[in-house]
């Protein structure tokens, strides 16, 4: 039986920490990427015009129905064969931003929704348009009313950027992948890696549940 | 009538919603100054006929023709067309997540393109006009409805616009502040602004109006002076919603 062993990580450290740090970054890269597409892809799912409610639609419906993993490989093997190859991190990072913002965006069309009709009534007929309206009134609202959905999202998207470990992505899980194949330790290697993960998730956790309460306060 | 400018003008104005028919051969002509209450019991689609005038309905058929622009038409540049009509909500519609200042400067700075000590100082003057100055600094929540509505009319106001239309401003509002409301409307009047009212407060109507609009079933069917439509409905169906309202 595998003897629990905490030399595992104390000789392997850099390349734990090297991987931890990649891990992070794509995290915040794709937060971020996915945040932004994910509004837009929103805003597009209830716009009147109907080129863009189709597009929205439709890229909802594709990508939410359809694993992390081929959306990934998608960007990985997809500009390779064109001869333009995006190494792991990038197509990873690209993958997990494409993906997890079908699901933002789907929290945030609700959201939306969800403000009364008579802001945007009083936004409009004071001469705002369309976007404006949506900037200045009805994101801003409907952004409080889905931050804990959306922070739910940003968790599966920390757990979810394993997936660079397939495609060479050197985050996380690729060096503890390589870690065990020179330890042979695998119970060891992966329980240090669960632990970073929750240095990552529990304090997003934590960020949630406050906002929910916030929320439940004051509405 | 006061003889100026027709600045509303209904044309054979139809509209339908499905096989709905909420407004039937409405015509109507509003002069500039003049101020002009609609009544008629629910449904009647008095409230259509007001949100027409800012293009928030549009129309089935007819000629709808506001501030000298024919509104039907798809070449209307809608929100400049939009800033010369102020609208009051019977829910107020504040913006919850801005103070009361910024409820009132964010049209006049994105839309007029003021600075935002200009449209600062333009709304703190019509916050103090209608009552409230020492409220700028709190959030739509801490108010009551009473003051709710009087900045909405003060957001309106602070855009300097032409017309105002009030959809029953003060049916949301706890009785003890339907007065506030109504002064600060009356106060309008008297300095000639422009003003189309959707209301059930048949005392106010008859204080203020020029000319009354009795509508039911989508259809304008009775148009007077104000103290002649009160004292004297010509049209039964008038005469049994005054009485009904008056007894009871």
């Amino acid at each position: 039986m595998e003897k629990f062993n905490v030399h595992v990580v104390i000789n392997n450290w850099d390349r734990y920490w090297e991987g931890f740090i990649n891990t992070i970054q794509v995290s915040l890269m794709a937060l971020v990427g996915c945040f932004i597409l994910g509004t837009i892809i929103a805003i597009f799912r209830i716009s009147p015009v109907r080129p863009l409610n189709w597009i929205g639609t439709v890229y909802v419906e594709f990508i939410r129905n359809i694993p992390l993993l081929l959306v990934v490989f998608f960007f990985y093997l997809g500009p390779a064969s064109l001869g333009v190859p995006l190494d792991g991190f990038v197509s990873g990072t690209l993958g997990l931003i494409v993906y997890t913002a079908s699901f933002i965006a789907e929290a945030i069309r609700a959201g939306i929704q969800s403000v009364p009709r008579g802001q945007s009534e009083a936004a409009r007929s004071s001469g705002l348009s369309y976007v404006q309206t949506m900037l200045y009134v009805i994101l801003p609202q409907a952004i409080k009313i889905v931050l804990p959905a959306v922070g739910n999202q940003f968790i599966n998207l920390v757990k979810n950027s394993s997936i660079l470990a397939v495609v060479a992505g050197m985050d996380l899980m690729y060096f503890a992948d390589l870690i065990n194949s020179d330890t042979f330790l695998p119970v060891t290697v992966y329980t240090f890696v669960a632990l970073f993960y929750l240095v990552l998730t529990v304090p997003l956790s934590f960020a949630v549940h406050y906002m929910e309460r916030r929320f439940a306060k004051s509405s | 009538m006061k003889g100026g400018l027709a600045l509303i003008e209904f044309i054979d104005v139809n509209k339908h919603y499905g096989n709905f028919h909420v407004l039937r051969d409405i015509n109507l002509k509003i002069e500039e100054g003049e101020v002009v209450v609609i009544i008629g019991p629910s449904g009647s689609g008095k409230s259509t006929l007001l949100r027409c005038i800012n293009r928030l309905e549009a129309i089935s058929s007819g000629e709808l023709i506001v501030n000298g622009t024919l509104l039907h038409t798809k070449k209307v540049d809608i929100n400049q067309f939009r800033r010369d009509i102020g609208m009051v909500f019977q829910q107020f519609n504040l913006y919850p997540h801005k103070k009361v200042i910024d409820n009132i400067v964010l049209a006049p700075t994105r839309v007029l393109g003021l600075s935002k000590e200009e449209a600062t100082k333009t709304a703190m003057r019509y916050l103090k006009r209608v009552g409230i100055a020492d409220k700028a600094d709190s959030y739509p929540a801490q108010l009551s409805g009473g003051q709710q509505q009087r900045v909405a009319i003060a957001r309106s106001l602070t855009m300097n616009p032409k017309i105002m239309l009030f959809d029953e401003p003060t049916s949301a509002l706890d009785p003890e502040m339907i007065g506030e409301v109504l002064d600060v409307m009356r106060s309008l009047t008297h300095e000639g602004m422009t003003m189309v009212i959707v209301t059930h407060e048949m005392g106010f109507a008859r204080e203020v109006a020029d000319r009354v609009v009795f509508m039911d079933e989508g259809q304008i069917l009775e148009v007077a002076p104000s103290s002649k439509f009160f004292a004297k409905p010509q049209e039964d169906r008038a005469k049994t919603f005054l009485s009904r309202l008056i007894h009871h």
